[in-house]
């Protein structure tokens, strides 16, 4: 039982960077935008992170400055994609190249020093005292409540549940239906955007604040990739999202939890399961349920700029 | 005379090739200026890195060994990108094509003449068989290749990583984290440079003739522009697809060959200098066009070179992927741009 409660306790920590970059992802794909600069954002954020934490040490000030820089960040990536239609692949990969390469140059300085500050485990009174995992569940640091409780539930209620929310799915199904029905396609798309992208350098600081806790080149490690690779599987849907990345990051302490216990199999190769299982989880679904297809589709106007008048 | 820019559906090909070259000064200057704010002098290092770099045939030499792997790496990029498909894996089917070949190398014994092809052909499959899956999963069940393929690379770093610190770690003990030195080379054509450079010359101008004199190239070139217009036209686009992303896997997988037996001769961890990811530069720089490979392979290289030259000034290579980065944002943007024309705006009667 120590085993499945300890095992519970990293998947839903290690799970919470994957969730908020895809929670992220899920905003601005649901406007019709694909920004492949997840693993940018996140790299961004994480060193913001430190760097804050370095300075004053707050780890909520260290958040708020990698929103902050996501948000800030993602306005561009939105005046290139949104406003100037710039192609959002190659955006996004820019983005991605240029936040990773930015993030090591910078990085250098703090690299391999633990954080100053970080967001510690909070046991919540009474819940925590639960039996079996009861502790694994309720003794995780406050942000992972936010991730996985206030966040997704948030978001699918404003999705789904009112009509800023179904005006904001329409931008992404079929922007010329919606821009006809007077909704401002453009600002839609730009302020989501920018605001998933902020999520996605929030994860960056959950990772250096709350989960590695400290900042090393390569930290992010493709996360931002598996979180964009998880909003597929997870159908565009915010609360499939954080379960998905629940999932994902099962996957993730299974590897920590064999190196911890030598087994054996050499580390590099339990390092290779998250990314093995993402593959395998994106495409076996599909070809298990050819139903599931239909119901989980992207976003119909998914990765097109959308031009008001082509004359 | 009022005027008003108006969006038309391809752009005229000077002002393209016009946007290109202001997209990477645009770039080239912002990374100075980043570079100046941090207290170098951006017009001394930019001297000196002519200098290093035209300036001896050292110089050119270090250049002809960057610019090979990132022929063949744009190359790949290239290839899938002309039936519409996104190789962003060809990191890691570079380092499946080098895997491959330094366990040919390593374990086949035989003399050189024949392990090298031998290393050769299997450094092809190790890249095709590294992309294999993901391409059915892309024909047979639509699943995005952009996302499958890149997060391969993790693997096939990992993978590189694992045999040559453990079961395939130097048994001499003459290099850390690397395997013994593979005793069939590339043989070198001109200093430092080896034959894999006109090798990779040659293999780009192959696939582009295949590409433009082919039956299969104009399939694959039609199906890539319009898939719904090659399907009712009968082009078989699910096949064409599948050989295209083989292709474009083994390509990569070649480079990582090449790089192995030409260059390096040991598999160790970083054995990419982030050749696949600059490669997706070089395919993008090239505007689907053999030479424009061969010169945005040039560009990368010198770039490339450049940072390994300033390494002293404090920057490394992941100021170059930043830069990098910088030039394929300005690229983009300044693609789009090239669409608008500015028209002049008609008085009504």
């Amino acid at each position: 039982m120590d085993i499945i409660a300890g095992l519970l306790q990293t998947s839903i920590l290690a799970g919470g960077v994957l969730a908020l970059a895809a929670l992220g992802e899920v905003l601005s794909e649901r406007v019709g935008v694909v920004n492949l600069g997840v693993e940018g954002l996140m790299a961004l954020g994480a060193i913001t992170a430190i760097a804050i934490v370095t300075a004053t040490p707050s780890p909520v000030l260290g958040l708020i400055g990698a929103l902050g820089v996501g948000f800030g960040v993602g306005m561009i990536f939105a005046s290139a994609t949104v406003v100037l239609r710039a192609n959002q692949v190659l955006c996004g990969l820019a983005l991605t190249l240029m936040g990773t390469g930015l993030a090591a140059t910078i990085g250098k300085a703090y690299s391999g020093m633990p954080a100053r500050a970080t967001f510690a485990p909070v046991a919540i009174p009474y819940l925590s005292d639960i039996p079996l995992l009861g502790r694994a569940v309720f003794t995780q640091n406050i942000l992972v409540y936010l991730i996985y409780l206030v966040l997704p539930v948030t978001l699918h209620f404003i999705m789904f549940r009112t009509r800023h929310g179904l005006n904001l799915r329409a931008v992404g199904e079929n922007p010329a239906a919606a821009d006809a029905a007077g909704i401002a396609v453009q600002k839609f798309r730009f302020w989501y955007v920018a605001a998933g992208s902020s999520l996605a350098s929030g994860a960056g600081a959950y990772l250096t604040l709350a989960f590695v806790p400290s900042w090393s080149e390569g930290v992010v490690a493709g996360r931002g990739w598996i979180a964009v690779a998880l909003v597929i599987f997870a159908g565009y849907r915010p609360i499939n999202a954080v379960l998905a990345a629940l999932l994902f990051g099962a996957i993730t302490s299974l590897g920590f939890v064999g190196q911890a216990r030598n087994w054996p199999i050499a580390a590099p190769i339990l390092s290779m399961l998250p990314y093995l299982g993402t593959i395998a989880l994106i495409i076996v679904p599909v070809l298990a349920w050819h139903r599931v297809r239909r119901l989980m589709a992207a976003p119909a106007a998914l990765g097109m700029p959308y031009y008001r008048d082509i004359r | 005379m009022a005027v008003r820019f108006q969006y038309f559906p391809s752009p005229q090909p000077a002002v393209a090739l016009l946007a290109r070259g202001l997209a990477i000064v645009l770039a080239l200057v912002c990374a100075g200026l980043v570079l100046g704010a941090s207290g170098a002098s951006p017009i001394m290092l930019g001297l000196r890195v002519i200098q290093s770099t035209f300036g001896s045939s050292f110089g050119l030499q270090d250049v002809g060994l960057l610019v090979t792997p990132l022929i063949l790496t744009g190359l790949s990029v290239a290839v899938a990108l002309k039936i519409g498909a996104w190789n962003i894996g060809a990191e890691g089917q570079f380092y499946a094509g080098a895997f491959a070949a330094t366990g040919i190398g390593l374990f086949i014994p035989g003399p050189t003449v024949v392990i090298l092809p031998l290393m050769f052909v299997g450094g092809a499959l190790g890249g095709l068989v590294w992309i294999l899956i993901l391409t059915l999963a892309r024909a047979y069940a639509g699943v995005s290749e952009l996302i499958t393929t890149l997060l391969l690379n993790f693997v096939g770093i990992l993978l590189a990583y694992y045999v040559s610190t453990g079961p395939w770690l130097d048994p001499g003990g003459h290099a850390l984290g690397a395997t013994a030195r593979v005793r069939h080379s590339v043989p070198e054509i001109w200093g430092d440079v080896h034959w894999g450079f006109p090798l990779a010359i040659l293999l780009t101008l192959l696939v582009a003739g295949a590409l433009n004199f082919t039956r299969w190239g104009y399939e694959v070139r039609l199906a890539g522009s319009n898939a719904q217009a090659a399907l009712y036209a009968g082009i078989p686009f699910r096949r064409h697809l599948i050989t295209v992303m083989l292709l474009s896997g083994s390509i990569a997988g070649i480079a990582g060959m090449l790089e192995l037996a030409g260059t390096v001769h040991r598999l160790q961890g970083g054995i990419s200098n982030n050749f696949g990811y600059l490669g997706i530069m070089v395919a993008v720089l090239a505007r689907g066009s053999a030479l424009g490979v061969l010169a945005g392979a040039a560009l990368m290289a010198v770039i490339l070179n450049s940072g390994i030259i300033l390494q002293t000034q404090g920057l490394n290579t992941s100021t170059v992927l930043a830069i990098t980065g910088l030039i394929l944002f300005f690229t983009a943007i300044g693609d789009e741009l090239a669409h608008y024309r500015i028209v002049p705006v008609e008085s009504k009667k």
